[in-house]
């Protein structure tokens, strides 16, 4: 019963992890590049839906979607003014560049948070079920559901809809897209805007039941790469099911071997898949 | 090379450091450069001049570090005789993470790299063995002379300008050579340069090993400096980033980049920390990340292709 | 036999973009790969230097298997090769671009200088060895590209549309490089879709389409034959319908 505990905890964190990677397997198969500031994004949500309950006195109603507009438009701004410029150099120049950035970000937060941890009040969204002696914090579950509606919604709307196919159509080949009348550059904006709104929306829902801190986004950053790197780079689906995978046995280890190891048998568990299976376990290469 | 006069005159001046300030403080800044240098040409390696970009040498600088103090703290060893062990270590470990990586696009490298660094740092903060969190201290008072337990920095500037020279010497005679072409051929692109016969993997893993094993060295000179080591001072995600920005910053892939850049930023960043006290860490990497984003931005080649820009310009004004 | 390929499948998922298709070649001959945009060619031409491994298939260059070598086995075989969009190195300069490939055979820097040197000579990028490859055009790249392969010392050179994207003039001048090339007794084989540069390069040329080979034989008597007039034209056809 424990174990099924541990499972479903590992799962609704899972789903969150999908989210956010879902940003940055988007913009990666945009454009190729690694947003090493993806994690230090989610710190800056997390943050942002803390000033707005304990200031403003907005609940998840508000600070959830709240977060995503806010993130929407750093990611639009960070496209603009950067990587517009990066994407194209040398790779060296694309990696400095969001590294740069998530520097800054971490250590203003820093700066102007302090180390402290914050968090917000536990009964924001309040309850526990327990459906058969399983008990599931209510925040958890909200946070694990929304999660995974948005990123199988990011799904449909890459795959369904016209918006998708032209956002697809500039990560296959940008001057042919660009024949077909599609603006390469607002695409890979609207890729940036839209992978930063996901942990925008992922950042918020974290907020509502783990601590805050400025380097929270450290750690963060690598889970989604290896969620990235296992789903296989630039697939939404990928991405879900090696999120939902990550959490579960990040939850499993914790409970099995120590909390302190959780990391270390995620990073070892990447480091091995990349000698079985480089190309990830579900990319093509 | 057309500056070669200009390097002699720096490392006079280099040299002549020490006996010019009397300020330990400064005498003090003046051997962390050169560690920093040490540390960022050892990077360059790999980073620079094969284009392979690591954000995970930490993991090479803390196998120095801690090697060298385990052999005092267990063995009972002069923390030097440790370096070789690190040395080998990180060879081993840069095996193990460039072998499959190496295959695949460049991000996966700069990925598993960060990965296995901070699992490495994670391991070493829960291993009773290298200190856990608390981490491990060298000899506290010199037991002889191979303890390098110096209390005025200046030996240790004279070491590590030594080691420095020796390393220089040695990228300037690679760049030089098959490897140093191959080496920028590789960056340029790995289909090309397969094209001409360049075996691309072996080539990588040659820049790798090297690259770490000179990253650990400058780890265990750190630890026989500083004498006290913890998991995050020797294996932080922060010695990593500190190592690709001073490369960065000076001119990844040139030979005196990595000098250039620790000269500019080591004096900042103890600058810095010395006026905000523990606080400044934090406005130290403020003021890293702002760094090399704009030179991301605006100058990917770094101070060495600014200043040849400068210097071309000037030339072309004379008919 | 010098070059062989047999039975060649490269495929990607369900699309074969080779399938079957055939090629000998003799020493010292020029042979051209001709065909419609996407009939397989380029595709084809990537098994034969390495760069893709075929699905299926064989290739024997000098009578040794090469089917499944990297790249640069195939180069130290004696197998150099263009790309269709020049990849020069662009932080380094013209003789060190060349050097890259002398070093393959002149493992020291001396030799390898030497050797760059009198190939920068020949295809006439001599006034250019210390500019950097950046500051080339299109032309320029395509002849450093060249270069750099002649400097590998090959038996077989390669050469992906190497005159594509060039001025009538240039086209003459690469023509008449490609022509020494030959002279010095190297077998070529050259993908390239202008039927001109074909029609007086060539002295074989082989027709693709639809991923197979579907004439092969003296360049005058295959652009005349009715199956490569109506491939041509079908293409044509479906451009225009587009």
């Amino acid at each position: 019963m424990i174990l099924l505990q541990v499972v479903v905890s590992g799962l609704l964190m899972g789903a969150v992890y999908a989210l956010f990677s879902s940003g940055l397997t988007l913009i990666w198969g945009m454009m190729n590049v690694v947003n090493f500031a993806h994690g230090d994004f989610v710190m800056l949500a997390m943050y942002a839906a803390f000033f707005a309950f304990s200031l403003l006195h907005l609940g998840p109603v508000f600070f959830i979607p709240g977060a995503a507009a806010l993130l929407f438009v750093l990611g639009v701004a960070v496209y603009l003014g950067l990587m517009r410029h990066v994407s194209r150099g040398p790779m060296l120049a694309q990696i400095l560049g969001t590294f740069g950035l998530a520097l800054v970000l971490r250590y203003a937060a820093f700066w102007a948070f302090t180390a402290n941890f914050v968090s917000l009040p536990d009964n924001l969204v309040g309850g526990t079920f327990d459906i058969h002696g399983l008990r599931i914090e209510a925040s958890r579950l909200l946070a694990g559901v929304l999660a995974l509606v948005i990123t199988i919604g990011m799904h449909l709307v890459l795959t369904r809809t016209a918006l998708g196919s032209r956002l697809l159509a500039v990560a296959e080949d940008r001057d042919a897209a660009m024949l077909m009348g599609i603006r390469p550059d607002r695409m890979q904006a609207l890729a940036w805007g839209i992978g930063a709104a996901s942990t925008g929306v992922a950042g918020a829902l974290i907020a509502l039941f783990f601590y805050i801190s400025p380097t929270v986004g450290e750690s963060l950053s690598l889970i989604a790469f290896v969620v990235v790197c296992l789903g296989g780079f630039g697939s939404v689906p990928g991405a879900l099911i090696a999120g939902l995978g990550i959490g579960v046995i990040e939850a499993l280890s914790a409970y099995l071997i120590g909390a302190v190891y959780q990391d270390v048998v995620v990073y070892a568990l990447f480091l091995g898949v990349l000698w079985i299976r480089p190309q990830g376990l579900m990319g093509t290469n | 090379m057309k500056h070669w006069p200009l390097a002699v005159i720096g490392f006079l001046f280099i040299a002549a450091w020490p006996l010019m300030v009397q300020d330990v403080f400064l005498q003090r800044v003046g051997a962390l450069v050169l560690l920093a240098a040490i540390s960022a040409s050892a990077w360059n390696l790999l980073g620079g001049y094969a284009g392979q970009v690591s954000v995970g040498h930490a993991v090479y600088f803390g196998a120095g570090a801690y090697a060298s103090l385990v052999v005092y703290t267990e063995l009972g060893w002069p923390p030097i005789a440790g370096a070789p062990i690190g040395v080998l270590v990180s060879m081993g470990i840069s095996a193990l993470v460039g072998t499959p990586t190496f295959r695949l696009r460049g991000h996966y490298f700069s990925m598993a790299t960060i990965a296995a660094a901070e699992l490495f740092r994670i391991l070493a903060a829960n291993w009773p063995l290298l200190g856990a969190a608390v981490g491990l201290m060298g000899p506290p008072v010199p037991r002889g002379f191979w303890d390098l337990s110096f209390l005025s920095p200046v030996p240790y500037h004279y070491l590590f300008l030594g080691v420095l020279i020796v390393l220089l010497a040695l990228i300037w005679q690679m760049q030089r050579s098959r490897m140093g072409f191959y080496l920028a051929a590789i960056r340029g692109g790995d289909r090309a340069a397969r094209s001409l016969g360049v075996p691309v993997l072996r080539y990588k893993l040659y820049a790798l090993l090297l690259s770490a094993g000179f990253t650990s060295l400058a780890g265990s000179l750190y630890a026989v400096m500083v004498g006290f080591i913890d998991p995050d001072s020797a294996l932080g995600i922060v010695i990593s980033v500190k190592l690709l920005i001073i490369a960065a910053l000076g001119g990844a892939g040139t030979l005196f980049g990595p000098l250039i850049g620790a000269m500019i930023l080591i004096p900042l960043e103890e600058t810095t920390n010395a006026m905000f006290g523990g606080g400044g860490t934090g406005i130290t990497f403020i003021i890293y990340g702002a760094i090399i984003l704009l030179v991301a931005r605006f100058q990917p080649g770094g101070v060495a292709a600014f200043w040849d820009k400068l210097t071309t310009r000037r030339v072309r004004h004379v008919p | 036999m010098f070059l062989e390929a047999r039975d060649i499948v490269k495929a990607f998922g369900a699309f074969k973009a080779v399938d079957g298709a055939e090629l000998d070649v003799n020493e010292g001959e020029i042979v051209g790969l001709i065909g419609p945009n996407g009939a397989g060619k380029s595709t084809f031409f990537n098994c034969l230097s390495g760069d893709a491994e075929p699905t299926d298939g064989t290739i024997h260059f000098l009578g040794r298997d090469v089917t499944a070598l990297s790249p640069e086995a195939h180069a130290r075989l004696g197998m150099a090769r263009t790309f269709q969009v020049p990849v020069t190195f662009e932080d380094m300069t013209v003789v060190q671009n060349v050097m890259v490939g002398a070093f393959l055979r002149h493992p020291h820097r001396i030799g390898a200088m030497r050797k760059a040197e009198e190939i920068l000579e020949f295809t006439g990028l001599a006034h250019l060895a210390g500019s950097p490859a950046k500051s080339l055009g299109t032309p320029g790249r395509k002849r450093l590209e060249i270069a750099r392969a002649l400097a590998t010392e090959p038996r077989l050179l390669l050469l992906d549309e190497a005159l594509a994207g060039l001025t009538p003039g240039e086209v003459r001048l690469a023509i008449e490089l490609v022509r020494r090339i030959k002279g010095l007794g190297i077998t070529i084989v050259i993908v390239e879709h202008i039927m001109e540069v074909i029609l007086s390069l060539a002295e074989r040329a082989v027709v693709f389409h639809q991923g197979k080979v579907i004439a092969s034989g003296a360049p005058r008597a295959v652009v005349d034959d009715p199956a490569v007039v109506a491939a041509y034209l079908g293409h044509h056809m479906k451009r225009v319908r587009m």
